[in-house]
């Protein structure tokens, strides 16, 4: 086959499969980034103050404390906010690596993280704007779940006294593996995974979570295609908890739940 | 010879019809990979945007507080601070002064505790979430309430006054309310707590089924840990269920 086709026509479709990935990666990555970094600068612009090389070291430092104790100030707000709420909420702790759930300010349960990843985007962002993204409590307006919210088992009442007299096993739910996703307004996405990678339910459950998962990414990809003013990227948040923990938190919060992230001043 | 001459005249003919067919097979096979390329970077957007990212860095803009001068930016740390400190002690103040219970119903455990200490936790058994389906409309669906709730009485001895799912599951007539048939002794253990719309914390007969979600709604608590919660809590102390 190759003394059928010249060197020219193999060099002219390796360098056209190259363009393609080449126009693929501007349209799929740089160019949704570049609209949202250009965004977030814009506002940052608008903001007047002076020249940095006027602000001593002194002072630099004096400022980073101010802003850390505003964004603290912030996030106390927000949990006693939540308090004031009848629902209970998910405090995701970075910093201390525990993710807690809360109720009326009173600590219901709290969770070792053992795995937190952040997204580029979120680690490079300013502080002020990193602030701002999260400071306030966050509602939940997309979530998908590995498991249910409510794992309802359905029993028929017994015919006659004799069926009801079999001794039986208690029926328990099904202990499906626990994948959680939790999508925010602000274009922030919480993943809340069980770090056991051994899977202790079916891999046909888990293979629907990964599926839906999937088309949940590609839903929002076509539609930030279809529009191309919108800001497409997500500033996803990973953690990591214990398989029974994770399940304890998502059964434990409500419908469109309020979770508060608490980020450290430094990321890396 | 002549039959020679005409095979290689037809090989000569036959030649560029075979040579059009091939690259008529590369460039299909350049455009399946050019497609492929396109749909694959479509479904890894996610990572290819996380690689985008590294191409772009924001600008270093100082904060609007660089216009304040070190004495103002130092009232506004104290003042902060102070502010900070008060919004601590609010939140701490939200947690009751006695002592409380919490019960996690996803994996049947508790935790006796006031603010600053466990004072026991342990295993128990709580609402199975099974939905019992008698025909004709009756329904009776076995789950824990969640929320916060207060300890309404406490009771030594209790009787189990058996409602109407408890005769539809043994499959037995249901008796008029107040009838002796309704009574059970013994079944509920030493203790109970009550916390509201028939809702209890019990002791049970089936210990073995501590640490698994097999009740009505109802909190079951082993023999010891029954006894601790109930001398610890007073009516009116609270027990948060999540």
């Amino acid at each position: 086959m190759s003394h059928n086709i010249s060197k020219r026509s193999i060099f002219a479709g390796a360098a056209i499969i190259f363009a393609i990935a080449l126009i693929s990666f501007a349209l799929f990555g740089l160019l949704p980034v570049r609209r949202d970094f250009k965004a977030i600068s814009a506002s940052l612009m608008a903001q007047k103050s002076p020249d940095k090389q006027t602000i001593t070291k002194e002072r630099e430092e004096m400022i980073e404390k101010i802003i850390s104790l505003k964004h603290n100030e912030a996030l106390l707000k927000s949990a006693l906010d939540l308090s004031k709420g009848d629902s209970i909420s998910l405090l995701i702790n970075i910093k201390d690596s525990i993710a807690t759930l809360s109720f009326k300010g009173v600590t219901l349960f709290n969770s070792k993280i053992s795995y937190i990843y952040l997204s580029k985007g979120l680690k490079k962002l300013p502080l002020s704007v990193r602030d701002s993204l999260l400071s306030a409590p966050l509602e939940v307006k997309e979530e998908l779940a590995s498991i249910e919210k409510y794992p309802v088992v359905i029993k028929k009442a017994p015919k006659d006294t004799t069926e009801a007299n079999i001794e039986s096993a208690p029926i328990l739910p099904v202990q499906n593996d626990v994948f959680v996703l939790f999508s925010f307004e602000n274009r922030v996405i919480l993943e809340i995974n069980q770090k056991e990678k051994r899977l202790a339910g079916s891999k046909a459950a888990w293979r629907a979570y990964k599926r839906e998962y999937r088309d949940w990414f590609l839903r929002k990809n076509l539609l930030s295609l279809k529009n191309p003013d919108s800001r497409s990227y997500n500033y996803r948040i990973e953690i990591q908890l214990a398989r029974e923990d994770a399940r304890s938190i998502y059964r434990a919060l409500p419908l469109k739940p309020n979770v508060v992230i608490a980020l450290p001043r430094f990321v890396d | 010879m002549d039959d020679i001459e005409i095979k290689r005249e037809s090989e000569k003919q036959h030649k560029p019809g075979q040579k059009r067919f091939y690259l008529f097979l590369f460039w299909s096979f350049i455009t399946v990979v050019c497609c492929l390329t396109i749909f694959c970077m479509f479904l890894k957007a996610e990572s290819i945007k996380e690689i985008a990212v590294s191409f772009y860095n924001f600008k270093s803009y100082p904060d609007s507080l660089s216009n304040s001068d070190s004495v103002k930016l130092t009232s506004i740390e104290k003042s902060l601070n102070r502010r900070v400190s008060s919004l601590q002690k609010r939140i701490e103040n939200l947690s009751p002064y006695g002592i409380y219970l919490i019960v996690n119903t996803t994996n049947n455990t508790f935790v006796l505790r006031n603010r600053k200490n466990i004072i026991r936790e342990g295993i128990c058994s709580t609402g199975s979430y099974i939905l019992l389906d008698a025909g004709e409309g009756r329904q009776w669906m076995f789950k824990t309430p969640k929320g916060q709730f207060r300890i309404l009485g406490k009771i030594v001895d209790p009787i189990w006054i058996k409602p109407d799912w408890a005769f539809v599951e043994e499959s037995l007539p249901i008796p008029p309310r107040g009838h002796p048939d309704r009574l059970e002794y013994g079944t509920l253990g030493d203790y109970a707590l009550t916390l509201g719309q028939g809702y209890l914390i019990h002791g049970t007969l089936y210990q073995r089924f501590l640490g698994l979600p097999v009740t009505h709604g109802c909190i079951r608590l082993g023999d010891e840990d029954l006894k601790v919660v109930y001398k610890s809590l007073e009516i009116g102390s609270r027990v948060y269920i999540f």
